[in-house]
């Protein structure tokens, strides 16, 4: 099963389409999961899933704006997809009866 | 610091600096925390390779096979000088050199073929016990260098595993079974030979491997 960071990524990755990589990635993280992401956790993490074989990268192309650097393009996997559906369906039921998914008032 | 920021690159894979600077570049991070974001990924990736048993057994025989190699280079050596007085035979002194170009040679391999990335790290480890054999070095009648002996053979297998330089089956048995003989021949299998044993037959359980995956072809 994923962890709750490769989740994170993979989600963000899938999201973002044709144009997830790097810098983008790791900006959507934080604009949406409101959490810091360092550059040493996204990339390792990247080829972690990458050698599992849920990601694929490849060198893109090189912008001005990055001064003359290529990006690293990240696509998801159709098992990469899997794995995130898997765990998003365990997450939901675990969350089953919890206070805060299901609505019931919370008991002590 | 942007220079600082480059130089500390140079640990990682070159798509990997790539893709970062450019990303650093992109976000308009500069000074310390760029220095920082790449400092960060580099101790990370090391710690990522560290969880698997490669890098741990590629430097142990890195160290202990170096501190092995020294008594038998300086064995070796002493042992030439025999041969140029006529206190010894040719056979036993070629033997003898065979056995350690063999030793150092598999040895070099195993450590580069196991991890490559921890190269540098095997190659300290390897450094050091070198180093300070030549330092406190005393016979004054051989070169404090005689003890290095081995590293040329060590360093050229290193090399050819870190490339993965193809090794058949056969060519890795018949040196395996070539140095078991000599060792039986030059002493039996004292500790020091069980040592040198496992290189040797680790080539060829990798060899098979490497043969059998190329006859299945890619995935």
């Amino acid at each position: 099963m994923l962890g709750e960071f490769e989740y994170v990524l993979i989600t963000v990755a899938a999201g973002l389409g044709e144009s997830a990589y790097g810098a983008a990635i790791r900006e959507e993280i934080e604009k949406v999961a409101g959490r810091r992401c360092s550059i040493g956790a996204l990339y390792t993490t990247i080829e972690r899933l990458e050698k599992k074989g849920l990601l694929k990268t490849w060198m893109g192309e090189a912008t001005a704006q990055r001064g003359g650097r290529a990006k690293r393009m990240v696509r998801v996997t159709a098992k990469g997809m899997h794995a995130a559906k898997e765990f998003y369906e365990a997450m939901v039921r675990v969350s089953r009866n919890a206070s805060w998914a299901s609505g019931k008032p919370e008991r002590a | 610091m942007r220079s600082l920021t480059e130089m500390a690159t140079i640990f990682l894979a070159p798509n990997d600096r790539e893709a970062v600077l450019g990303d650093l570049a992109e976000t308009g991070a500069s000074g310390w925390s760029a220095l920082r974001s790449v400092l960060g990924l580099v101790l990370r990736q090391q710690m990522e390779l560290w969880c698997a048993w490669q890098p741990w057994i590629a430097s142990s025989v890195a160290f202990a096979g170096s501190l092995l190699l020294l008594s038998v280079s300086f064995g070796l050596s002493v042992d030439s000088r025999h041969l140029l007085r006529g206190e010894r035979g040719y056979g036993s002194v070629l033997c003898e050199a065979l056995l350690m170009l063999s030793w150092a040679w598999t040895s070099g391999y195993v450590v580069g073929s196991l991890s490559a990335k921890t190269r540098w790290v095997s190659g300290i480890l390897c450094a050091i016990p070198c180093l300070s054999c030549v330092l406190r070095f005393h016979d004054t009648s051989l070169s404090r260098l005689c003890v290095l002996l081995f590293l040329l053979p060590a360093v050229v297998g290193a090399i050819q595993g870190v490339c993965r330089a193809r090794l058949f089956h056969g060519t890795a048995l018949t040196l395996a079974i070539a140095m078991t003989a000599l060792m039986l021949v030059l002493g039996g299998m004292y500790m020091r030979n069980w040592f040198f044993f496992l290189p040797a037959w680790w080539l060829v359980a990798h060899a098979e491997r490497s043969e059998l995956s190329n006859e299945k072809g890619p995935a």
